[in-house]
């Protein structure tokens, strides 16, 4: 373990950049196209529901790999060129997107309806509504759910890997098969997903008391 | 804060421990001998490699060179009705599959390298391979000079990454996980020409209308039959049913049944006697 | 002047036809109570009057504006209109200050010194001063009721709607509650819909009663003659059960 850490340090240490970078892009885009749709499937107007439920439905139900694929291997033959790093921080964004607009929008359904009512019966506008009561509700119920996908979000961005993204789980397929200690050489990149996800778990926790 | 400090502990020690797991030694038995017993021979092959190790949809069986090659070795080993068992293998996976034992031998493209040989025994060469380069017909690349500056697509476990870095130490080299992923990032233009040993680009060129195989062999790649280190009575049996194959024309015969019929590959310069 | 209109009103959820051929006017300053079994129709009704209900035909008319107009702003209707909830409604999120300083800031703009103001006398009104920086979870069912009538007063409002305010309090805590009501609604320029199950109340604080069944006003009288003699046999038997129980 320690001779992979000394040999291949360079290596490892761009790796754990790039994930890095990926999962924290993927993260912050991923927060807001899931909180748009979340809003959307929720508004009043059926074409803006069915949009959003429409996106929800396929992103969700399709495999990361598959979108990311797509990214990297059909749009640059149509439209653009698009590199691995790019195409699988994309296909991060979209799935992870979908699984956050579903956990915000069961975190707003789940506030009371009473709470839009007694907003609404003094005067206040549906997004007055919506910014003063109703999401800053939502947003409590849904920090420990939105914690386990930032979490995923991290672990998922290994799909980076198959589209030659120079993560870390890339880096690590490059290291075992060069000195064949495939144990050793996941079990790092191991640690180092965790030097990522465990601080991230522990902030969302502080988070969650903190609010609570 | 306490709390926090056993837990980061608790996981450290359970990667050590697991870390220690990679040192374990593969089983010192004779795996000739159990193969006598078994009268039955597992190979770890191709499945993603035309003209090698390509599994047909039709049947699910890998086919091609590698394959066939496999069967008459097993059958000069333990006679007439000794039985060849197929485990499908990628290049990334092969040298773990053998090393835990759950193959008995690899035939899968695999290059008799230095590096390789220090974990690996392999048997003599049983066919001589060269890396070259697949680009599309249109592409200014003639010959792997001409790669400095561009990016170059290589398949995750084989060697021919590096030799690129030897040869055009500024091209910029990206991985992927099969060939078939390979050859569609090519399609996609994610890189500028595909690498790796001439034999699979042939097979690759075959199918895909609109690449070619360009520039030669700026390499040696003799195929060996990997297997575990300490077995030599397996590698001398594999290198004694290699020798008599070559004698009997068996060995032309195969390569005549795989490689006649490749545009652009004279086969016979293949042929061993 | 009346403050509410309905004329031949029709409310439909789904199939159920939950609002029949209601026509209705109550004047300003009125004190009316609704009354009627469970699912007769009565808090659809005064949900209607600020627009939580839509109609599907009749013509709605509340402070002016016309509520079966699609244009109609049900924002800045509701301003003018308080609502008071069965199960109080307050913001969850909000201190029991914040819930009644809220909607006068950001709805109408009241500067901030005078909001405070106004929500402590309210809140001082409504006996509760000492509660203002508490939230919501930490007061009682009676209390947190009191800041819900509060809260609707804060906008200034011309006409009230109390929906079974105190169906969901302990027996306890109903006197309390009803005081205050008592008192909110008997200012002279303030117009109030009661929808209760509270009889007595009823008949000390309302100057009408309109009695509903099957979606339907069958009874609309001065409160004296609904309760000494009501006309109909339905509201008879409302009543006796009522009483005897």
């Amino acid at each position: 373990m320690i001779n992979i850490i000394t040999h291949y340090s360079h290596q490892l240490l761009s790796g754990f950049g790039w994930t890095l970078l990926s999962s924290v892009l993927a993260l912050f885009f991923s927060l807001i196209i899931g909180s748009l749709f979340a809003i959307m499937e929720i508004l009043p107007n059926k074409t803006a529901r069915f949009v959003g439920r429409a996106y929800v439905e396929l992103f969700r139900n399709i495999p990361l790999l598959v979108i990311t694929m797509f990214f990297y291997l059909i749009i640059p033959l149509y439209l653009v060129k698009i590199n691995g790093f790019t195409a699988g921080t994309i296909g991060l964004t979209l799935y992870t997107s979908a699984f956050i607009a579903e956990t915000i929008r069961s975190g707003i359904q789940s506030v009371d309806t009473g709470q839009m009512e007694g907003a609404r019966s003094v005067g206040m506008t549906y997004w007055q509504a919506m910014r003063y009561i109703i999401l800053p509700q939502a947003f409590k119920i849904v920090i420990p759910p939105l914690g386990n996908q930032f979490v995923n979000l991290v672990k998922n961005s290994s799909v980076l890997a198959f589209v030659a993204g120079f993560d870390l789980m890339y880096q690590a397929n490059s290291i075992a098969s060069t000195t064949f200690d495939t144990i050793n050489s996941y079990l790092v990149i191991g640690v180092l997903y965790l030097i990522i996800t465990m601080p991230l778990s522990y902030y969302m926790r502080y988070l969650e008391k903190k609010i609570a | 804060m306490k709390k926090k400090f056993w837990l980061v502990s608790f996981l450290t020690i359970i990667l050590v421990v697991l870390s220690g797991c990679g040192k374990q030694n593969s089983s010192q038995q004779s795996v000739l001998k159990n193969a006598r017993a078994s009268n039955t021979l597992t190979w770890g092959v191709k499945g993603d490699t035309k003209l090698f190790g390509l599994i047909d949809v039709a049947d699910g069986q890998s086919k091609g060179f590698d394959v066939d090659m496999a069967k008459h070795i097993t059958k000069h080993i333990l006679g007439p009705k000794g039985k060849a068992k197929m485990v499908t293998v990628t290049s990334q996976s092969r040298t773990p599959l053998l090393k835990n034992g759950n193959v008995d031998a690899v035939i899968a493209t695999m290059s008799i390298t230095p590096e390789r040989e220090k974990i690996l025994d392999f048997s003599h060469s049983y066919f001589d391979a060269g890396q070259s380069l697949l680009v599309p017909k249109s592409s200014t690349i003639r010959s792997a000079k001409d790669l400095n500056g561009k990016t170059v697509i290589g398949v995750v476990g084989s060697n021919s990454v590096n030799n690129i870095h030897k040869v055009a130490p500024h091209a910029k080299v990206v991985e992927l996980q099969d060939y078939a992923q390979a050859v569609n990032a090519l399609k996609s233009k994610q890189g500028d020409a595909l690498t790796t040993d001439n034999g699979i680009l042939y097979g690759l060129a075959v199918e895909n209308h609109g690449f070619e195989v360009r520039g030669g062999t700026f390499t040696k790649e003799p195929y060996g039959v990997a297997v575990n280190k300490g077995q030599d009575d397996l590698t001398k049996a594999i290198n004694q049913a290699i020798l008599e194959m070559q004698h009997s024309g068996e060995y032309n015969h195969l390569i005549k049944k795989w490689f006649g019929d490749v545009p652009g590959f004279d086969y016979k310069e293949l042929y061993r006697k | 002047m009346s403050m509410i209109e309905f004329h031949d009103v029709q409310k439909y959820y789904g199939q159920f036809h939950a609002l029949r051929d209601i026509n209705l006017e109550i004047d300003k300053g009125e004190t009316v109570v609704l009354i009627g079994p469970s699912g007769s129709g009565k808090s659809t009704l005064a949900r209607t009057v600020n627009g939580l209900e839509t109609i599907q035909s009749g013509q709605l008319i509340v402070n002016n504006r016309d509520l079966s107009d699609a244009k109609t702003n049900l924002n800045i209707l509701r301003r003018d209109v308080g609502m008071v909830f069965q199960h109080f409604n307050l913001y969850a999120n909000k201190s029991v200050l914040e819930n009644i300083m809220l909607a006068p800031r950001i709805v109408s703009h009241v500067p901030e010194a005078e909001n405070k103001k106004a929500a402590m006398d309210l809140l001082d009104m409504v006996g509760l001063a000492d509660k203002a920086q508490n939230m919501p979870s930490q007061i009682s069912g009676g209390q947190k009721q009191r800041v819900a009538i509060a809260r609707s007063l804060a906008m200034k409002p011309k006409l009230l709607l109390f929906d079974e305010p105190t169906s969901a309090l302990d027996p306890e805590m109903i006197d309390d509650v009803l005081q205050v009501i008592k008192q909110v609604t008997s200012a002279s320029d303030m117009t109030s819909l009661i929808v209760t199950h509270e009889m007595g109340f009823a008949k000390e604080v309302a100057n009408r009663v309109i009695f509903m069944d099957a979606g339907q006003i069958v009874e609309d009288d001065d409160t004296k003659s609904f309760f000494s003699q009501p006309e109909t046999q339905r509201a008879q038997q409302f009543l006796s059960k009522i009483i005897t129980h």
